[in-house]
Parts: structure tokens; C-alpha cells; sequence
């Protein structure tokens, strides 16, 4: 546990993350995440309690315990003197991997996997902030370390880095070859990435599990999102009849004709849009998508939040 | 990895570190100037002012006059940013957070710093040597110079330790400059003070507590090396010239700066291993 003072407490925290796991680490502002990773990584003391990483204490044998272990920080602030490839070569070389034979080639490899190829001997003062974040994750990358940690990895990134960096954290963990806890306030970016999320408040963590676990545990409905033709009130009343659903919303959907709608369901395991999809194509309107809702964990996030501030977000 | 490569490692970051900051730029400019203008004047001056007896002599004078003041501070300028600049910018985090103990962080940082301190005192000797011969002609007595050289680097060494504990204490480098240059200034005014008011009542206790001054310490052991090694007439011209008007032993002198500089470095490097890494300051 870190006690800052003023009633402001972060843990105890128990959190168990296998290997090959994504994890995404999601909290609002002042939640503790930051903390969280600052405990793992030996950079402050818990006040009480103890921390172990790979079975060591961080702080009293922090080499031991980060020797497999790689931090990207939140808006990294990367030595402006040095280009990526001296500070590649300070961290993988000069520190703390001196045996690594191939380091000239795992260095040129990074650079290059993270997109930093043409400003490889740039001095890190003179890059973007988008190139920043990129040696960030890059530095943590070389020495083939086998746990990331990172904290908000996607900002800055145009959307393309986006993607890639997307491609590259899940080829790190491809098969069990690598663990990355992430932290971000990008829930679709975490959605569609983490294997599993952890989510934490006021210093405690409130739910861990894969997304489906963490939207079940804190919403007691699920969406079905539909494009159509207008409906008429029948249809809508029939759609309304069928089990589990409470609620139809219909809004434009602002492409011509077609109008979005919205549907709540009850029974969140039970997949409905082939009874919805029946009754809106022999109603004789146009069914052009009907999917299940998306943003659900952002849903399950604002909900999980709402439930412990007594009400509001 | 050998722990002594990892501080070496951290010592050769720390000198491109500072470089890059463009701090040693400037002190090297000062030097320069510091070094070479004062004997250019003297030159211009005519030989009235200077006895010719002294010529040989003058190279001496740069190192003894100029030590005090330009070296003791440009100790504390290296030294205060050292490692709160590193917090101020985010830089250690980064750095920490890697597979490294904070000793070999600590030790590779000071040992950085102080031998950019050496490059700027052997620049001094060098250009005081230099420009004592340009303008007055063949110097004498240098084989005195390592031995100036190794007594000024260690008296120094006791405003650069402080300066460093300051600036690794507070973690904000304007601060440690001023608090630093406080403690050198403040230092230096009171030990002017009460060197006049022990001359005017001869109490021994003003002597005794200017003694343990940490201005009086770190400017006698350069005087108190090269004094019995000189002409009288150097010695004496040089007694009336110095701001010190200490004359304590050699050996209370070397342990006055020891514990001085074994209780700033222990605060320091205790502190380091103890306390939380600052972040960055928004």
C-alpha cells in the first residue's frame, strides 16, 4: 500500500497477471494506476506491505526483479541529448545487457519495428512527440525483455502508429512469449487489444477478467445495435415482445432513409439478433447491419465508476 | 556486468549530459577569460606594479587568488543540477526504472560531474601557466603544479559534494543553486567577519569558529601546500593578497574537508537510496 496523505491511499492491491496475457490497466485520473506501476518498478516504496516482481522486491533487489522487465512511461521524457540509437545502446548495451553479441542488429531492429528508421541518429530534442512515444516503447523493446509495462502507449501515435503498435504488443505476447500491462484511457483501443482488463479506483482494483467477465460482472444488459428502414409502431411493439428485451431507442442515423436503433437486452448471454432480424425483414422494412453494441467496456468503465461514487461519474 | 563499467557507464552519460546543457561551455569561457585577461592587464599595467621578482612566480597566483572564488563556485554550478535536473526532466525515471541499482546511479553520476570539475581545474593551471609565460616570461616552480593541482581539486571537492547533496535534498536545481551559493557566500562574508573581529579583540573563539567554516576549509589547503614551497617574497605578497587569513595545520585542514565531505556524500547517497523517485515536475 502508498499512502500520499489526505485520505489518499493506493492498494492494497492484488493482482495476478500470467504470461502471454495483454492486460489492460484502466482507472481514472488519480485511480493509482501510475502508482501501481511506480511499486512494481521500484521507483517509491509501498508504505506498508510488500511488492514482488518475479519473486524479488523491487527496491532491495530491483536488478533482480526488472531484469526481464521494460517501462515505457507516461509522456516519456526520453534524454533530448541522446539520438534513439545511443539511447538503444546506452540501455541495452552499456547498462545492463553487455553480452548481447547481436546488439548492433537488435538495436537496427527496434528502430525499425517502431518506424524511427530515418531519424535513428536524430537527437530525441529535435523529434516529435509521436517519434518520442515510439522510442519510449522502443527502449523498452530492446534487450528482449519478457514483460512490458506500459503506461498509456498510444498517445501521441497518428493512427497508423496506432495499428502497428497495436500489431507490435500483440505479436509481443503471440504464444505466450510475452506479458504486456498496459494502462489507458482508450477503451476501445484496450477493447480491441487486451486479452484481459484490470480495473482500479480509489487505489483498489475493482474487477479483473477478460473484457466479456468485466462488462458482465458490472452491466446487467448488452446492445444490439441495428440500421433500418424506418419501423412502423407494430414492428417496434413486436420487437418489444420478445424475451429479455426492456428498451428500443430509435435515432437518425443520418444516411438517408435509414434510421439506428438502439435495443437493450436483459439476458446479456443470449444471442437475440436472429429473432430481431426476423420480425424487422418480414415487417418488409430494409435491415442494413444489426450487430451487437460496441464501447461496452467504455459502458462497463462509466457504470463500474458511477456505482462507486454513489451515482455519478 | 561489473558494477565499475555500469558507474563508469553513468560517469560518461553525466559529462554528455552536462555538455549538452551547455554549462561547460560557459565555465570553459570563463576560464578562459579568467585565466588569460588578469595577466594580459597586469602586463598592460607597466612594471611598477608588479615587481619583477614576482614574474616567475605569477602562474601561482591564478590558481591561489582565482581558486576560492571562480573554482569553489563553478564546483557548486556543476554539482546542484546534477541530479535534480535529471528529476526536473523526467530523465531518472527513465533510467531507474531499468535493471540498475541506485548506487551505481549515484556513484556514476558524482564521479561525472567531478571529473568535468578536474577538466575545468587542469584548464585553469594549464592557461594560467600559459599566459603567466606569454606576458611575463619563463615561470618558476612548476613542479609545484600537480601538487596545487591534487590540493585544489580535493578542497573543492567539499562545495561540490554539498552541492550535490543540495541538489539531490531539494530536487529542484534553481534551488539547490541558490541554497548552495548561499552557504558559500554566507560562509565567506562571516569568515571575513570574524577574521576582523578576532584582529580587533584577539579572542581565540572568532578564530576558532572561522576555522571550522566550510569557505575556510575548502580555500587554506592550496595556500597552506604552496606558501612553504615559495620565494618569501612571493609567500608574503601572496599572504597579503589571499582573502584566507588562516593558518591551520595541513593535516586539520585534510580533516576538516573529509568531514565535510563524508557527511555530505553519506546525506546524499542515503537520501537517493531511500527516497521515492520525484517525477516529473508538471
Amino acid at each position: 500500500m502508498k499512502d500520499y496523505g489526505s485520505n489518499r491511499r493506493i492498494g492494497p492491491a492484488n493482482l495476478t497477471i500470467s504470461k502471454g496475457e495483454i492486460v489492460g490497466f484502466l482507472g481514472p485520473n488519480g485511480s493509482g494506476k501510475t502508482t501501481c506501476i511506480r511499486l512494481i518498478l521500484g521507483l517509491i516504496r509501498p508504505t506498508s506491505g510488500t511488492v514482488k516482481v518475479n519473486g524479488f522486491d523491487p527496491i532491495t533487489n530491483h536488478v533482480e526483479a526488472l531484469r526481464h522487465v521494460a517501462y515505457s512511461p507516461e509522456l516519456p521524457n526520453i534524454q533530448t541529448f541522446l539520438s534513439p540509437r545511443e539511447l538503444l545502446n546506452l540501455i541495452s548495451h552499456e547498462l545492463y545487457f553487455p553480452d548481447n553479441a547481436n546488439r548492433s542488429s537488435e538495436i537496427d531492429q527496434v528502430i525499425e519495428l517502431v518506424g524511427l528508421h530515418d531519424y535513428a541518429d536524430t537527437k530525441a530534442g529535435k523529434l516529435s512527440k509521436g517519434m518520442i512515444q515510439r522510442l519510449s516503447v522502443a527502449q523498452a523493446l530492446v534487450g528482449s525483455p519478457e514483460t512490458l509495462i506500459l503506461d498509456e502507449p498510444m498517445i501521441g501515435l497518428d493512427p497508423a502508429g496506432v495499428v502497428h503498435f497495436r500489431d507490435v504488443f500483440r505479436d509481443f505476447a503471440a504464444n505466450g512469449k510475452g506479458t504486456v500491462f498496459m494502462s489507458s484511457h482508450i477503451m476501445s483501443e484496450v477493447e480491441s487489444l487486451c486479452t484481459s482488463v484490470a480495473m482500479i479506483h480509489h487505489g483498489k482494483i475493482l474487477f479483473k477478467g477478460s473484457v466479456d467477465e468485466v462488462v458482465g460482472k458490472v452491466l446487467d444488459y448488452s446492445l444490439v445495435e441495428l440500421e433500418t428502414s424506418p419501423l412502423t409502431p407494430q414492428t417496434i411493439q413486436q420487437l418489444k415482445e420478445i424475451s429479455g428485451i426492456t428498451q428500443i431507442n430509435v435515432v437518425n442515423s443520418g444516411k438517408g432513409d435509414a434510421v439506428a436503433i438502439e435495443i437493450t437486452v436483459v439476458e446479456p448471454d443470449r444471442d437475440i439478433r436472429p429473432e430481431i432480424a426476423d420480425i424487422v425483414v418480414k415487417s418488409g422494412a430494409k435491415l442494413y447491419t444489426i450487430k451487437h453494441g460496441e464501447n461496452m467496456l467504455e459502458k462497463a468503465y462509466i457504470e463500474a465508476l458511477k456505482e462507486t461514487k454513489g451515482g455519478k461519474p | 556486468m561489473k558494477r565499475a563499467e555500469v558507474i563508469y557507464t553513468f560517469a560518461r552519460y553525466e559529462i554528455k549530459r552536462a555538455i549538452a546543457r551547455k554549462k561547460v561551455l560557459a565555465l570553459v569561457a570563463f576560464t578562459i577569460l579568467l585565466s588569460v585577461l588578469p595577466y594580459y592587464a597586469l602586463s598592460q599595467a607597466g612594471t611598477t606594479l608588479v615587481p619583477t621578482i614576482v614574474y616567475p612566480y605569477l602562474w601561482v597566483f591564478a590558481i591561489l587568488l582565482v581558486g576560492p572564488l571562480f573554482l569553489n563556485f563553478t564546483a557548486i554550478l556543476i554539482a546542484a543540477g546534477s541530479m535534480s535536473e535529471e528529476y526536473e526532466q523526467g530523465t531518472a525515471e527513465l533510467l531507474l526504472s531499468k535493471p540498475v541499482r541506485r548506487s551505481d546511479y549515484i556513484a556514476g553520476k558524482f564521479l561525472g560531474g567531478y571529473v568535468l570539475f578536474l577538466f575545468i581545474l587542469a584548464l585553469t593551471l594549464v592557461l594560467s601557466i600559459s599566459s603567466a609565460f606569454t606576458f611575463f616570461g619563463v615561470q618558476d616552480n612548476l613542479y609545484l603544479s600537480p601538487g596545487l593541482f591534487i590540493a585544489q581539486a580535493f578542497s573543492s571537492l567539499l562545495f561540490f559534494s554539498l552541492a550535490f547533496m543540495l541538489g539531490e535534498l531539494i530536487r529542484r536545481s534553481s534551488l539547490a543553486y541558490i541554497f548552495s551559493s548561499a552557504v558559500f557566500f554566507s560562509s565567506y562574508i562571516i569568515s571575513v567577519f570574524l577574521s576582523a573581529i578576532f584582529g580587533a579583540t584577539g579572542k581565540v573563539v572568532y578564530k576558532t569558529v572561522q576555522m571550522y567554516l566550510p569557505t575556510s576549509a575548502a580555500s587554506s589547503l592550496p595556500i597552506q601546500y604552496a606558501l612553504p614551497r615559495l620565494p618569501p617574497t612571493v609567500s608574503t605578497a601572496l599572504t597579503f593578497i589571499s582573502t584566507s587569513t588562516l593558518r591551520p595545520t595541513i593535516s586539520f585542514s585534510i580533516e576538516l574537508l573529509l568531514v565535510y565531505i563524508i557527511v555530505t556524500v553519506t546525506i546524499a547517497a542515503a537520501y537517493f537510496l531511500h527516497a521515492d523517485i520525484s517525477r516529473k515536475l508538471s
